[in-house]
C-alpha cells in the first residue's frame, strides 16, 4: 500500500527557497538488511519562516534534520537532494559539511543537559564555536558570547558565561543551546524537540524566545515536535510524518483547519478539546508497518 | 573546602586505627606468646624473658595497643635502664630479631619499592591510555580486536609466571638482558636500568591491560554521548572534539584509578619484588612473614594502609577539581 | 544513547521480523554461549579443567602414577635430579613429565591441583556472591542506617591490604584446614566487591515500578527485596561471578606460590610454579605447564565473563 502523499502547497520557484528538500531518504543497514527511516520526504522551507515536522516517535523526523545536517549516525545513507540557497548538501564531504554546520545550519537538541559538556563551561563552548568558523581572539569571542546570552535573556551573562551547565535550569539550558546556535547567525535553525524535556510554563518562554529571535534574525527554521499544540503555535507550514513516510504537507492553517490526509485527521482528533469534555477521543492509528525495507 | 578535607582527613585517621586495631587484636590473638615469635627461630630462654620484660607484655591489651598508638605519635623505648632500646616517632614497632626499628628497615627499602612503582606507572599509563584510545577510535578494526586481546591476556597472566617466562627467555635463552643484580643508579646506570626493566615490565602488564579496556570503553561510551553530537553540530574539526570533549570525560575517571593503583603500589608489589629479588618494602614484608617477625609485618601493613587510605583522600579531593559537578559549593 | 536513533531502528527492525519483546536473561546466555569462537574456546577448556578437577582419581588411577608418588628412575641424580628426557620428561609413561629431584607425575599433579584451584576458588566465589548479594540489597534497599553500617565495613574492608594481610593471616595460623581456610580468608576481603556493585543495583531498582506496586499490594521490605529485586538482579550476579572464579583462582595460586596457600605435599599450581622457581633454566616445563594451565584458566573464565557482561549489559539494544 502506497502512502498518501498530499501536497495542497505547490513547490516554490527553485532557487528561491533557503532550504529545497527532494525526495529526501534515509536508510540504514542492519543485520536484517537495509532498513529506510525516512522515504521520500520533500518540503521546502523559507527565510524567515518555520516549518513544523510533526509526527510520533519513530515518524523519521528527527533523522530527516539529521540528515540534513550530515550528521546521521553509524553506516546511515542519504539519498535524494538538499539544497540550501541552491547549493546542494548531499554528498558533500565531511569537511566540507563541517563548513556549513553551525555557520549556516545550526541545531538546537531536545535535552539540554545531556548536550552540553559537563566538563567546560557554557561559555567556552559557546566561543569555540565560534571561533571554530569566524577565528578571531578569546577576547572578541567572549564578548560574542555574553551578547548571545544576554540576548537569550540569561541575566548577569557576564557572570554567568563562566559557570557550568549543571549551574543552570532547565529552561536557561536550552537558552543557552540557542544562544549557542544563533551566535553565528545562521540562515537556517533545526530545533529538534527543544521544548520537549521543558516544564510547560517554560515551555511557553522557550517558544515566546524562539518567535523573537526570528522576527529580529530573519532566520529559517525547522521545528520537530511531536506535540501539535506546539506546532500549532510556531509554525507556517507543517509537515506530518509517519513511520518514515511523509504523509501530507500544507501550509498551519490547512493543516489544522481542512486536513486531508486520514493520518492527520486522526491526530488532530486525538487532541483533547476544552469545550467538549466527553468527546470520544480516538486514539492515533499505531504504525502499521508499512515502512518495511 | 578546607571542611571538607579536614573531614576527609579526620575518617582517613579513624580508619587507619581502626586497621591498626584489627591488625594489631589479630596479631595478639593469634600469637599467644609473642616473646617467642619475636625472639624467632634462634631463641634462648633468657632471651625470652628479657624480651617479655622488655615489651611490657604482661600488660593487658588496650595498654600495649595504646603504647603501640603513643609510639606512633611521640616514639617510645622498649625496656628499662641498661637494655633500653628507644624508637623514635614515628616508631612502628622493634625488630627484635634484627634489632632495628621497622621505620628505619622501611625507610631503607622505600627507595627500592618507589623505583619499581614509578617506572611501571610510566609504563602502563602509556601503553594503557594509548593503547586504549587508539582502540576506541578504531572501534572495530583489526588493530583494535587485537589489542583486546593482548589485553585479555594480560590481565590472566599471572606476575610470577611471567616474572619466570620473560626471565627464562631474555636471560637465559636469548641473553638480552643480564640476570637481575641490585646495582645503584649512580655506579653503573645501564646496569641499574637493566636490572629494573623486567620488573617494570612484569608489574605494568597487568595494569597496562587494565587500562586499556577501561580507556576504552570510558572514550567509547563518552563518543555516544549527546554532547558530542552537538559538538558536531558546531561544525567543530574532528580533532579539537576528540581532544577537548571527549578526553576529559573518558580519562577523568581513569586518573582517580590511577591514584589508588598508585597508592596501593607504594606499599610494596610482594610478589613482583620477591621474584626478581628486589628488596624493597614487599620482599620485607615477605620474608618478615617468613621469619614470623612480628613488629614487621604489623608495621608494613599499616604503612601500605596508610597509602592507600590517604591516596583515597588525594584521589576524592582531586575529583573535586576534575570533575566541576563535584565541586564543594563554597558559597 | 537517549536521541531518537535506538528507538526508531529497533521500532522498525522489530516490525522486520526481530524476535518480539527484549529476549530474557536465560536466553541472550545462551546466545552468547554460541556466538564466538573465543567463547566457544574458554568454554570448552573450562569444561576440560573442571572434568581433569572431578576425574582426577580415576585418570591418575588409569596413568598408574598418583600426585604423590616418587619417580626416582624418571629423574637423573647424577646431574641433580635434572629429568631424563626431553622437555622436562615427557614420555608415555609421564604424559606431561616429571619434577626435577623427586619424579613425581606432573600431569597427576596439575590434575590434583585443578581440583584445589577450582575447588577454593568456587567455594570463594560462592560465599561471597551469597554474602555480597544480601548484604548489598539490603544496603542498597533500606538505605538509612542499615546502608551506613554496611558501607562503612566495605571502605574498611578495602581499605585494607588485603595480600599482606592475607599472607600475614595465614602464615600465623596453624596449619589446620587450608583449603577452608583460604576460602574464609578470601571471601572475607572479596565480599565487598560484590557487594558494592549490587548495592548501586539495588539503590535503583528501589524507585522502579514493580517495586512501588508490591509495596502498594502490602508486601514487606525483606519480601520486596528477595522477591522483585533478587530477580532482577540475576544477570549480575551471573557476570559478577564468572568474573569472580578467575580472581580467586589467580590469588590463591599467588598465595601458594608465597608459601602461604595449600601446604605441601598437596599439589597447587601455584605453589609448582614456587618450586619451579630454582629449576627454570634447566627445566622450563616444570613452571611453563602449571603457569600455563593457570593463565589458560583464568583467561577462559574472563573472557566468558566478559561476552556475558557486554550481552547482559547491551539490554535493548541488538548485541
Amino acid at each position: 500500500m502506497s502512502p498518501t502523499v498530499t501536497r495542497t502547497i505547490s513547490l516554490p520557484v527553485p532557487g528561491a527557497a533557503l532550504l529545497e528538500v527532494d525526495d529526501l531518504s534515509v536508510t540504514f543497514p542492519t543485520t536484517s538488511g537495509d532498513v529506510d527511516v525516512v522515504r521520500k520526504a520533500s518540503f521546502a522551507v523559507q527565510h524567515g519562516q518555520t516549518l513544523g515536522i510533526v509526527g510520533e516517535s519513530g515518524s523519521g523526523k528527527s533523522m530527516t534534520s539529521l540528515a540534513i545536517m550530515g550528521l546521521l549516525p553509524n553506516g546511515g545513507r542519504t539519498t535524494g537532494s538538499v539544497r540550501l540557497s541552491g547549493h546542494e548538501l548531499v554528498g558533500r564531504s565531511d569537511r566540507e559539511m563541517r563548513r556549513v554546520r553551525g555557520d549556516r545550519i545550526a541545531m538546537v537538541f531536545q535535552d539540554p543537559l545531556s548536550s552540553l559538556n559537563p566538563y567546560y563551561t557554557v561559555g567556552l563552548q559557546i566561543e569555540e564555536a565560534y571561533r571554530a568558523h569566524r577565528g578571531g581572539s578569546r577576547k572578541a569571542a567572549r564578548a560574542v558570547t555574553i551578547e548571545a546570552l544576554e540576548r537569550v535573556r540569561i541575566a548577569d551573562a557576564s557572570r554567568r558565561v563562566d559557570h557550568y551547565p549543571h549551574q543552570f535550569s532547565g529552561g536557561m539550558r536550552q537558552r543557552i543551546m540557542i544562544a549557542m546556535a544563533l551566535c553565528l547567525e545562521p540562515d537556517l535553525l533545526i530545533a529538534d524537540e527543544p521544548t520537549t524535556a521543558l516544564d510547560v510554563t517554560v515551555q511557553a518562554q522557550i517558544l515566546d524566545l524562539l518567535s523573537e529571535l526570528q522576527r529580529e534574525t530573519g532566520t529559517g527554521m525547522i521545528f520537530i515536535t511531536h506535540d501539535l499544540a506546539v506546532v500549532s503555535q510556531v509554525a507556517d507550514d507543517v509537515l506530518v510524518m509517519r513511520g518514515g513516510d511523509p504523509v501530507e504537507m500544507g501550509t498551519a492553517e490547512q493543516i489544522f483547519s481542512r486536513p486531508q490526509a486520514p493520518y492527520t485527521r486522526a491526530l488532530l482528533d486525538a487532541l483533547p478539546r476544552i469545550d467538549d469534555p466527553f468527546s470520544e477521543r480516538p486514539t492515533a492509528p499505531a504504525t502499521t508497518g508499512e515502512g518495511r525495507a | 573546602m578546607t571542611l571538607y578535607l579536614l573531614r576527609r582527613i579526620a575518617s582517613a585517621i579513624g580508619i587507619l586505627l581502626l586497621i591498626s586495631l584489627f591488625t594489631y587484636a589479630i596479631f595478639f590473638l593469634l600469637s599467644p606468646d609473642p616473646a617467642v615469635q619475636i625472639c624467632g627461630k634462634t631463641c634462648t630462654p633468657d632471651r625470652i624473658d628479657q624480651i617479655r620484660a622488655q615489651l611490657g607484655l604482661d600488660q593487658p591489651f588496650w595498654q600495649q595497643y595504646l603504647e603501640f598508638i603513643r609510639g606512633i605519635v611521640m616514639g617510645r623505648s622498649y625496656g628499662e635502664g641498661a637494655s633500653a632500646v628507644s624508637c623514635a616517632a614515628p616508631c612502628l614497632g622493634f625488630s627484635f630479631q634484627t634489632n632495628e626499628s621497622v621505620m628505619d628497615m622501611i625507610t631503607a627499602r622505600f627507595p627500592v619499592t618507589a623505583t619499581v612503582a614509578i617506572g611501571a606507572a610510566v609504563l602502563w599509563l602509556l601503553v594503557g591510555v594509548s593503547g586504549g584510545l587508539l582502540s576506541a577510535v578504531k572501534q572495530g578494526t583489526g588493530w583494535d580486536r587485537g589489542a583486546m586481546m593482548v589485553a585479555l591476556a594480560g590481565i590472566s597472566l599471572p606476575n610470577y609466571f611471567l616474572a619466570l617466562l620473560l626471565q627464562y627467555v631474555l636471560v637465559v635463552q636469548l641473553q638480552i638482558l643480564p640476570f637481575p643484580q641490585a646495582v645503584p643508579f649512580a655506579e653503573d646506570p645501564v646496569r641499574w636500568f637493566q636490572n629494573y626493566l623486567m620488573p617494570w615490565i612484569v608489574l605494568a602488564l597487568g595494569y597496562a591491560s587494565m587500562y586499556a579496556r577501561l580507556v576504552r570503553s570510558n572514550v567509547i561510551d563518552t563518543l555516544g554521548e549527546n554532547f558530542m553530537r552537538t559538538a558536531r553540530a558546531k561544525g567543530l574539526p574532528a580533532p579539537l572534539i576528540l581532544r577537548r570533549h571527549a578526553l576529559r570525560p573518558a580519562l577523568t575517571p581513569v586518573v582517580t584509578l590511577f591514584g589508588m593503583d598508585f597508592a596501593g603500589l607504594l606499599g610494596g608489589a610482594l610478589i613482583t619484588e620477591t621474584v626478581f629479588g628486589l628488596n624493597g618494602v614487599g620482599k620485607l614484608a615477605a620474608d618478615s612473614i617468613a621469619k614470623n617477625d612480628q613488629p614487621v609485618i604489623m608495621g608494613v601493613t599499616l604503612l601500605a594502609a596508610f597509602f592507600v587510605v590517604i591516596g583515597n583522600v588525594v584521589v576524592d579531593v582531586a575529583y573535586t577539581f576534575l570533575d566541576p559537578r563535584v565541586r564543594v559549593k563554597s558559597a | 544513547m537517549s536521541s531518537s536513533v535506538p528507538s526508531e531502528l529497533t521500532t522498525v527492525a522489530e516490525e522486520v521480523g526481530a524476535p518480539v519483546g527484549a529476549p530474557t536473561p536465560a536466553r541472550r546466555v545462551i546466545a552468547t554461549l554460541r556466538s564466538s569462537p573465543p567463547v566457544l574456546l574458554s568454554v570448552a577448556f573450562i569444561v576440560l579443567v573442571v572434568l581433569l578437577a572431578i576425574l582426577a582419581p580415576l585418570i591418575t588411577a588409569i596413568s598408574g602414577w598418583g600426585p604423590y608418588t616418587f619417580d626416582k628412575s624418571a629423574v637423573d641424580s647424577d646431574l641433580g635430579g635434572v629429568p631424563i628426557g626431553n622437555l622436562g620428561g615427557i614420555s608415555a609413561e609421564h604424559w606431561f613429565g616429571v619434577e626435577p629431584g623427586n619424579g613425581r607425575d606432573i600431569f597427576a599433579r596439575i590434575a590434583f591441583g585443578a581440583q584445589v584451584s577450582l575447588s577454593i576458588a568456587v567455594s570463594a566465589t560462592i560465599v561471597t556472591t551469597v554474602l555480597g548479594v544480601v548484604l548489598g540489597m539490603l544496603a542498597g534497599f533500606y538505605g538509612g542506617w542499615v546502608d551506613q553500617v554496611v558501607s562503612r565495613v566495605m571502605d574498611f574492608l578495602m581499605a585494607f591490604p588485603s595480600l599482606i594481610f592475607m599472607i600475614a593471616l595465614l602464615s600465623a595460623l596453624p596449619a589446620g584446614n587450608r583449603p577452608v581456610l583460604l576460602v574464609v580468608v578470601l571471601s572475607l576481603f572479596g565480599w565487598p566487591y560484590t557487594a558494592r556493585v549490587v548495592r548501586g543495583q539495588a539503590m535503583s531498582l528501589r524507585t522502579s515500578e514493580f517495586v512501588e506496586s508490591a509495596r502498594a499490594s502490602g508486601a514487606g521490605g525483606i519480601r520486596i527485596v528477595f522477591r522483585e529485586i533478587l530477580p532482577n538482579l540475576r544477570g549480575t550476579i551471573i557476570v559478577l561471578a564468572t568474573l569472580a572464579v578467575p580472581g580467586y583462582i589467580g590469588t590463591e595460586a599467588g598465595l601458594s606460590f608465597l608459601g602461604v596457600g595449600v601446604t605441601p605435599p598437596t599439589p597447587s599450581w601455584g605453589q609448582m610454579i614456587a618450586t619451579a622457581v630454582g629449576w627454570y633454566a634447566v627445566d622450563p616445563m616444570y613452571f611453563l605447564i602449571p603457569g600455563t594451565f593457570l593463565f589458560l584458566t583464568v583467561l577462559s573464565f574472563t573472557v566468558l565473563g566478559d561476552r556475558l557482561r557486554k550481552a547482559l549489559d547491551s539490554g535493548d539494544a541488538a548485541s
